[in-house]
């Protein structure tokens, strides 16, 4: 053997043993034991196949009433990975997701496994895809640098690359989820899927931190159109973009809160001077409402699209006005909507399934058909609806798309009810108040949060937004809606970048509703409908009760009543010393020899 | 030993053997009993007792301390003593100025900081397991509340493979109806449960399932909140009537699950 021959097989070792050195971290095929394997099934069949399928294909019970749906374990494709696109999740993805849960969809978090009981999972939910076994399909997990510091120029940057990168075709220009395509979205499993809210970083499924977002975009969500921008943008670039995209939200939690103070204004509010309107409302605080589905009554709507709502309040003399706002991904003023439009039972699934064994004990129930007879009668069932004016608009909009509906298999929300012009139903918004206070003293009985009871009606002030003014209802129950007249209530209503603001407007003073005096607590309730969602009727999101406060017109300040108590204080103070110094003197003049102390002056004459 | 705050304890018991040693007077030690309770039931406990139940215990404790001091002649005059010569004494003039511009200033900032307080929603107390009617009617069945039970405990011993297929059967309706507020591990922490106010039970609790009888969950179950008495405040309960939805089956079927899921049995018949 030449020296050379063995230069050169040391180099070739040196290289081999180089690239083995850099390996492990990235191919390590790891299936576990089977009794782990075995042991992480047990796990599974308790904790996670009523949702992932007992066989891990993501078809599991809730499934059909679950948006997004459970993930699918035999496809091997993960949302939230540290690796590139396309790859599989590092086990450490799969730990975090599984003690974490993504915020705000049907996977909850499971802090209360353990840490063996968790990587057993993991090794079972590995056995469900063949990919797991592929050393191909492995990727090295990103470099997640330490975010830069959020100065101007870096937002400024990020804004920049926001726009140049078409992150808002999806998110919308203000990050509102209101992008122009975001209608049109749709994951996989075929499902619409929500471009997400980026201005509410607690419902962001992979986490709202820095480094959450930074590996958001650097990876993509495999599955979902969110795609990687790896290849496009520059490291530094993408520290911008994740200032900028931070920017957008105010708080990492939504804070919300349980009451309204309405404030005080001495001048008139005119609901259609939106700039005089706008500084006035600036003067209230805003709070922030939690709202979920409606899944009491018939007609529940299991994967409601809007999470929160914001409201504030004014008043005057005479009058109190209500703001609130949401986020919606688009304006849908052009179908119908009401409180009371009822919803077949199989409306209630995204997935119209032809078993419908639900609540099959008597069938009758409910009324009406529990689900499709066949294409053509379905929408023949809701569109009886005496009541409501606007029908034409509805009736028009399933003649255009009901071809597309049903064109696309189960998929409700297929691109042909997007791209139309309207959907069937219209967004629309209520608050929701009780027709009549408990009497100064006697214990509150408040209506029923759903659309009130018999016994205690509560008063909608409905607005569609098809129409934009505010129709009154008088609920006794979510099957006894009926529309007022007692009251005359104003709104105004806009849509702007992802945000509806809806102002309403009634006189304080009410004969057959409640009025709103001075310094009282009145309970306050929401349901917001979106129209693209097909929410109408029971369908809805929706809060539990919660209070306005009229704040005290004239603002008390705390000098008038600190000085009344120090003064009382003070006057006590005063009189006992001058008691007791007068006694002292008097026993002194009385007594010349009261040598035993003061004690003694009050010591009886033996 | 965790519900006290130990640091505040062991302050108190030194300053009362710091008084021993120095040989303090009746006022002193009436004072300082009085402070030191105070203290002890503001701060001392690490779990907070509401402000109203503090008062009542601040008031009791006035009470106890004026009546020992004028339970005798001796005493009271011991206990007014030190004050009577605060206020005539010459020496004290300094002092006594100090508490006539000290005192009504502490009370100025207890209306500040009352009134400064931020203002919270009225809050009500509710029943959480109010006495069920003694019987319902559900799906044209009576059931009597105090006889009834699951008609398909028993086939755990009887059947195990029909034991089997209701459990599954309820494994079916909890997760197609109920986790979304009762939560996938029953922790009463469902993603909806954070919108809702009462919030819904948490079935892992030692506390509920087992101390309640089957009949008692099934009224819950098909009467959900809508059939609670005002005691339970039904208006804001979000807890569903699954009569509406389910069949007597399923809902005993569900009954049955979430007692097993969390290796619960219900509490026997006839025990209270
Ligand atoms: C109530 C239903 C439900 C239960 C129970 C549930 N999951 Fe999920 N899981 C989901 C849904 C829905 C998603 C999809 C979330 C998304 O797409 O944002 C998901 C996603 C996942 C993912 C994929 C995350 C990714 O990166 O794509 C993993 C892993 C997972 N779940 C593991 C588990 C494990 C392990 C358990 C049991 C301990 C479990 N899940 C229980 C509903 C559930
Ligand atoms: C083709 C449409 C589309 C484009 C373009 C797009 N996104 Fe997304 N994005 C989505 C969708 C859809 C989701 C929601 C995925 C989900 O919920 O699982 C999402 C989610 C996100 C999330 C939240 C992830 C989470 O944890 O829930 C962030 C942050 C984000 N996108 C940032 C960006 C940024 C920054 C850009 C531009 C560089 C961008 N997106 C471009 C569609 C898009
Ligand atoms: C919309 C939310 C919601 C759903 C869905 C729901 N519950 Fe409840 N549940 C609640 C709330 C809130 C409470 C507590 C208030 C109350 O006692 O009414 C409760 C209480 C209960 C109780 C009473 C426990 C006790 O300690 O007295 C039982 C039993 C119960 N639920 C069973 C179920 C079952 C079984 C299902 C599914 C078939 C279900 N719940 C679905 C919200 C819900």
């Amino acid at each position: 053997m030449t020296v050379r021959a063995n230069h050169r097989f040391q180099a070739a070792a040196l290289v081999a043993a180089g690239l083995l050195l850099a390996l492990p971290a990235v191919a390590q095929v790891d299936l576990g034991t089977e009794e782990q394997r075995a042991a992480g099934k047990v796990v599974y069949d308790k904790y996670c196949g009523q949702c992932h399928g007992d066989t891990g294909d993501g078809n599991g019970y809730v499934t059909p009433r679950v948006q997004p749906k459970p993930r699918d374990f035999t496809t091997g494709k993960y949302k939230f990975r540290t690796t590139p696109n396309g790859m599989l999740p590092t086990d450490d993805d799969l730990r975090r997701i599984i003690e974490i849960g993504a915020p705000y969809t049907s996977m909850p978090g499971w802090p209360n496994l353990t840490a063996a009981e968790i990587q057993n999972v993991i090794y079972y939910i590995k056995s469900f895809s063949p990919d797991f076994e592929n050393p191909d399909r492995y990727g090295e997990p990103i470099d997640i640098p330490r975010p830069l510091e959020s100065t101007e120029e870096s937002i400024a940057r990020g804004r920049v690359v926001y726009e140049e990168q078409g992150c808002a075709n999806c998110h919308g220009d203000q990050g509102r989820g209101d992008g122009n395509s975001a209608p049109t979205l749709v994951d996989d499993a075929g499902d619409h899927i929500k471009a997400a809210d980026l201005t509410q970083r607690w419902t962001y499924r992979g986490g709202p931190t820095k480094e959450d977002i930074y590996r958001t975009f650097s990876t993509g969500l495999n599955g979902t159109p969110m795609p990687s921008y790896a290849d496009s943008l520059e490291v530094e670039d993408r520290q911008h973009l994740v200032n900028y995209v931070y920017s957008l939200g105010e708080a990492d939690d939504p804070n919300y809160g349980t009451l309204i103070t309405a404030a005080w204004t001495e001048e008139a509010i005119d609901l259609q001077d939106t700039e005089a309107l706008d500084t006035q409302f600036e003067t209230a605080p805003m709070t922030r409402f939690p709202l979920v589905g409606q899944i009491s009554e018939p007609g529940r709507n299991f994967y409601p699209s809007v999470t929160s709502i914001e409201a504030q309040a004014i008043y005057n003399r005479g009058e109190i006005a209500f703001r609130v706002r949401w986020h919606d991904l688009r304006a849908d003023n052009s179908g119908k909507n009401s409180p009371y439009l009822e919803v077949p039972m199989w409306d209630e699934d995204n997935d119209i399934v032809a078993s419908g064994d639900e609540g099959g004990d008597d069938g009758g129930f409910f009324g009406i058909e529990e689900e499709p007879a066949d294409d053509a009668g379905f929408f023949g069932v809701e569109e009886v609806e005496p009541q409501d004016d606007s029908s034409f608009f509805g009736v028009e909009t399933v003649d255009d798309s009901a071809g597309d509906f049903f064109g696309t298999g189960d998929d409700f929300f297929g691109t042909g009810d997007a791209t139309s012009d309207g959907a069937e139903f219209s967004d629309a918004v209520a608050l929701q108040f009780p027709a009549s206070l408990a009497p100064e003293g006697q214990p509150e009985l408040k209506p029923y949060f759903l659309f009130g009871d018999a016994q205690n009606p509560v008063d909608l002030w409905f607005v569609n937004l098809t129409h934009g003014v505010a129709d009154t209802f008088r609920g006794r129950g979510s099957e006894a809606i009926e529309p007022t007249e007692a009251d005359i209530v104003e709104a105004v209503t806009s849509y702007d970048q992802g945000e509806w603001t809806v102002t309403y407007k009634r006189r304080r003073a009410s004969r057959a509703g409640v009025s709103f005096a001075e310094q009282q607590y009145t309970p306050i309730a929401f349901s917001v409908w979106d129209g693209f969602n097909r929410e109408r009727g029971n369908k809805r999101s929706l809060s539990s009760w919660f209070y306005v406060y009229t704040e005290p017109s004239v603002q008390q300040t705390a000098t008038i009543p600190m000085l009344r108590a120090a003064l009382i204080v003070l006057a006590i103070e005063l009189l006992i010393v001058f008691l007791v110094r007068r006694r002292a003197s008097q026993g002194k003049a009385g007594e010349e020899s009261a040598s035993h102390g003061l004690a003694g002056t009050e010591a009886p004459a033996v | 030993m965790s519900a006290i705050n130990l640091p505040l304890v062991l302050a108190l018991l030194a300053a009362a053997g710091l008084m021993v040693w120095r040989r303090a007077n009746t006022f002193t030690w009436l004072l300082f009993t009085w402070l030191s309770l105070w203290a002890f039931f503001k701060f001392g406990l690490t779990v907070p007792i509401p402000q109203s139940v503090v008062t009542i215990y601040v008031g009791i404790m006035t009470l106890a301390v004026v009546s020992y001091a004028s339970s005798s002649r001796e005493r009271l005059s011991e206990t007014v003593q030190p004050i009577v010569r605060l206020i005539v004494e010459p020496r004290f003039r300094l002092l006594l100025a100090a508490l006539l511009i000290g005192l009504p200033a502490l009370a100025a900032y207890n209306v500040y900081a009352d009134m400064s307080a931020p203002l919270e929603a009225p809050g009500f107390g509710r029943e959480i397991h109010p006495a069920p009617p003694p019987e319902i009617t559900v799906h044209d069945e009576t059931v009597n509340m105090t006889t009834a039970d699951n008609p398909y405990l028993h086939l755990h011993e009887d059947d195990p493979a029909a034991w089997e297929e209701h459990l599954e059967s309820g494994r079916r309706v909890y997760y197609e109806n109920c986790f979304w507020c009762h939560g996938d591990g029953m922790g009463g922490d469902g993603m909806f449960a954070h919108g809702l106010n009462p919030v819904p039970s948490n079935f892992n609790d030692v506390g509920t399932l087992p101390a309640l009888q089957s009949s008692f969950v099934h009224w819950r179950i098909a009467k959900g909140g809508p059939g609670l008495p005002d005691g339970g405040t039904p208006w804001d309960s979000a807890m569903p009537a699954w009569e509406k939805f389910l069949t007597t089956e399923e809902m005993w079927d569900v009954n049955l699950f979430i007692y097993e899921f969390n290796d619960f049995e219900p509490r026997a018949l006839g025990q209270h």
